[in-house]
């Protein structure tokens, strides 16, 4: 019985090979469909009368896209402009490409270009993080051509491209350097820490992050609610173009265009969907946290902790501006909700924590009231008194630290993670300083 | 405590080069499967012919075997065979830089140079960018002068024809390791050298040059002389006295050892710490790229006293002596090379690029 049923297996499997259709599902072999389709991208690519224009929105970004200008020959070669400085918004600069089936069909930028900047795992060549860049790619596979349109996903870091057959304006806007204006690179002159665009209509507070090209924007909505989205930019002649199009839920807008820089007033303008509009810098948030503050000091009263800032005081756009960094043997600034009592008075302590290369000590520090919380959401600092004696040398840099903290308008606390706060001075935000708990 | 307070990236741990290579045992386990798996088939199928010829009639053989027959008849159109995409590697339209490359390597040497883009001969999970293309003739060309041509001059042309890598691979950026450390150059079973910072490798005829740059100059020649002097020694092994210098001291924490204290134990840096064939490897690169001169001031620049594994400064000098002595013996012994003839040269071209 076994036998004849391996018989029968036998001619079963014998009869099936005889199956001699193999016909292949599609019309050709695999490598004749591969050929032609690479034939074709690369006509199309060189083809392309005016070249192509490019956005690549690198993954590592958060939203922040990358606009270039591209023009492929026939020997693997490619032209190209991209905005990421204003050096390679005016500068071509050639380098090498290939299509290649990997995969699927690939285009590849094989020698270092402007694609490869943003892919620098050297993070000074894209301001990114150090061993990753700003996640981008060099190598794309193609997805596909729709109209105009080439379609690109990053094989590495999976980065969406788009490659859309250029104009001949457009082409000759490159070449005569009309991108090299970057008015929009000013936006970095102002030094408060809220940043506004005033439209006639309404007012969105934005954050820009100029390494990556991307915005945040936060804006209040007709319910008075909190909205908030991140969208990419790229420069364009004359100002800046949204990627995708900002929507408020009642606005579409597209960018910021006709854009001029006033030095003396330190004023960006421009007109938002054709009404005269401008950027301000300023103290207070578009819609203050009315917790943050009281929540940012319980926080480590519950954790019986303190919150450390490494730098000091940001302010006037400077970087530690009372030098608290410089002081001997520093380690970071301070601030400790309940720390001690007197005469009755539990006081809040910030000071400078010194490390003498075995351990962390305490010199001196300046005693705080608990802070006044405002409805608006602001903590306003009293100074109760000093402990122990700053030292000479000390004495500048840490009176100065005492005294921006005192002042009266007190402080917005921005909540920017889950156990990060930027203190901002609601004045006029011109300085700031970052809590965060000890690593 | 003082790690948590120091946030931001360290360059001097660029120090570090870690290196591999494949073992000859891997591919020999590889070689064993392969036969195995033969073997495993031709034996099944002799227990089914027997299983065929035992009981079957006559006819029904013959209908089995018509039926072989039949199966066998294959009209597969496989289209044309000669226009497989990428068959015979990546072609592309060549540029001044192919053809300097295939004039002053690829021809007098059999040396290939890969300088565009293929992820697949690299780390496969790393970030990492090609070279620009300003930089790949002038760091072949510095190959060249500093490791081909001083060989050249003291063994022969044969002798690197023979034992040179016949493989280079550029790359731009460094390979960033999770460790903090960087990685500058890599080999593999003494065929292929990957050579990285190529973006970042400026010598003196360049209009940016800064005395800075000389590290990384120096940094891949480092590479590139280590590497060959792995070459050397697997092709005939040094003398075993070698081993017994820093016996007992060798250890795999020495990333987390600088320099500076390798040397006060009678180490050349601390990479050579790690075994003795990167020990005597270490020893090569850094005579011939430092100098005579270069390797007298390493040696004299140890501190007097005892290291914290109670070398003393006496002690630890006459080891780096011993081994110098043992590795101009070896270069005369088995390759009949003036060790200290071709150091100067070596010296002399990598001075030429960066003073």
């Amino acid at each position: 019985m076994k036998r004849s049923l391996l018989y029968s297996l036998c001619i079963a499997v014998l009869f099936a090979s005889c199956k001699k259709d193999d016909d292949y599902i599609f019309d050709r072999s695999p490598d004749e469909r591969i050929n032609e389709v690479l034939a074709e991208y690369q006509s199309t690519l060189v083809n392309a009368p005016h070249g192509w224009r490019g956005m690549i929105a690198p993954s590592g970004a958060q939203g922040g896209v990358f606009s270039f200008y591209f023009k492929f020959n026939n020997e693997n070669r490619v032209e190209m402009f991209s905005d990421f400085d204003s050096l390679s918004s005016v500068t071509p600069m050639e380098s090498s490409y290939r299509l290649k089936a990997l995969q699927q069909p690939s285009l590849i930028f094989d020698t270092y270009s402007y694609v490869h900047v943003l892919a620098d795992p050297d993070a000074r060549q894209n301001g990114g993080a150090w061993g990753v860049g700003l996640g981008s790619d060099f190598e794309f596979a193609i997805e596909g051509i729709v109209g105009d349109t080439m379609k690109l996903i990053g094989r590495f870091n999976r980065s969406r491209a788009y490659l859309v057959k250029a104009t001949q304006q457009e082409a000759q806007d490159y070449y005569d350097k009309k991108y090299g204006a970057r008015t929009f690179d000013n936006f970095s002159k102002y030094l408060n820490y809220f940043k506004r665009i005033v439209t006639p209509e309404r007012e969105y507070q934005v954050r820009v992050n100029q390494a990556a090209h991307s915005i945040h924007i936060e804006w209040v909505d007709g319910n008075d609610n909190l909205r908030k989205d991140t969208i990419g930019y790229t420069y364009t002649a004359d100002g800046i173009a949204f990627v995708p199009a900002f929507y408020d839920g009642v606005r579409t807008i597209t960018g910021l265009t006709e854009m001029t820089w006033d030095e003396a007033s330190k004023k960006l303008s421009f007109k938002v969907n054709g009404a005269a509009s401008h950027i301000v810098g300023t103290g207070t948030p578009i819609k203050p946290d009315p917790d943050a503050a009281r929540r940012w000091w319980q926080t480590m009263v519950t954790n019986d902790e303190y919150w450390l800032s490494w730098e000091g005081f940001h302010k006037d756009g400077i970087d530690d501006y009372f030098g608290i960094t410089q002081l001997h043997e520093y380690g970071f600034l301070m601030f400790w909700p309940k720390y001690g009592t007197s005469g009755g008075i539990t006081y809040d302590l910030m000071a400078p924590v010194k490390f003498d290369g075995a351990q962390l000590y305490l010199e001196y520090g300046h005693a705080f009231r608990q802070p006044n919380f405002t409805d608006d959401g602001r903590a306003i600092f009293t100074w109760l008194g000093t402990l122990g004696a700053v030292t000479p040398a000390d004495s500048a840099a840490v009176h100065g630290t005492r005294l921006q903290l005192m002042e009266a308008q007190g402080y917005y606390l921005v909540q920017t993670g889950p156990m990060v706060y930027d203190m901002v001075n609601a004045k006029d935000g011109l300085a700031w300083v970052t809590w965060e708990p000890f690593p | 405590m003082i790690n948590n307070l120091n946030k931001s990236f360290d360059k001097h741990q660029a120090k570090v080069i870690p290196m591999y290579r494949k073992s000859k045992r891997g591919e020999w386990f590889f070689t064993g499967q392969h036969t195995g798996g033969w073997y495993s088939i031709i034996a099944g199928m002799k227990k089914l012919k027997y299983y065929m010829l035992r009981g079957f009639r006559k006819s029904l053989l013959l209908l089995g075997f018509a039926a072989v027959l039949a199966g066998c008849k294959k009209e597969d159109d496989l289209g044309d065979v000669n226009d497989i995409p990428g068959l015979g590697g990546d072609t592309w339209v060549k540029g001044p830089i192919d053809y300097w490359i295939y004039d002053s390597l690829t021809k007098p040497y059999n040396i290939s140079v890969k300088y565009k883009w293929d992820q697949f001969e690299l780390e496969l999970n790393k970030n990492l960018v090609p070279p620009k293309e300003e930089k790949i003739i002038p760091v072949m060309d510095a190959v060249k002068k500093v490791w081909l041509n001083t060989y050249v001059a003291e063994a022969g042309e044969l002798f690197i024809k023979k034992y040179c890598p016949k493989f280079f691979v550029l790359v731009g950026s460094p390979s960033f390791n999770t460790d903090g450390t960087i990685t500058l150059g890599t080999a593999e079973g003494g065929r292929k050298v990957v050579l990285y910072v190529l973006n970042e490798f400026r010598i003196k005829s360049m209009p940016d040059y800064q005395p800075a740059d000389s590290f990384n100059v120096k940094q891949m020649f480092h590479t590139i002389q280590h590497e060959f002097g792995h070459i050397l020694h697997q092709n005939v092994m040094y003398t075993e006295d070698f081993k017994r210098i820093s016996v007992g001291m060798y250890t795999a924490n020495w990333n987390n050892v600088y320099d500076e204290n390798a040397r006060r134990d009678g180490f050349v840096t601390a990479y050579a710490m790690s075994a003795p064939d990167e020990d005597f490897v270490e020893m090569i690169s850094m005579m011939l790229v430092e100098g005579k001169d270069g390797f007298d001031r390493i040696v004299n620049s140890i501190p007097p006293g005892t290291s914290a594994n109670g070398i003393t400064q006496a002690e630890a000098q006459s080891r780096l002596r011993q081994k110098e002595a043992i590795v101009v013996a070896y270069f005369k012994d088995v390759w009949n090379i003036d060790f200290y003839s071709l150091q100067s040269r070596a010296r002399a071209a990598v001075e030429e690029l960066i003073k």
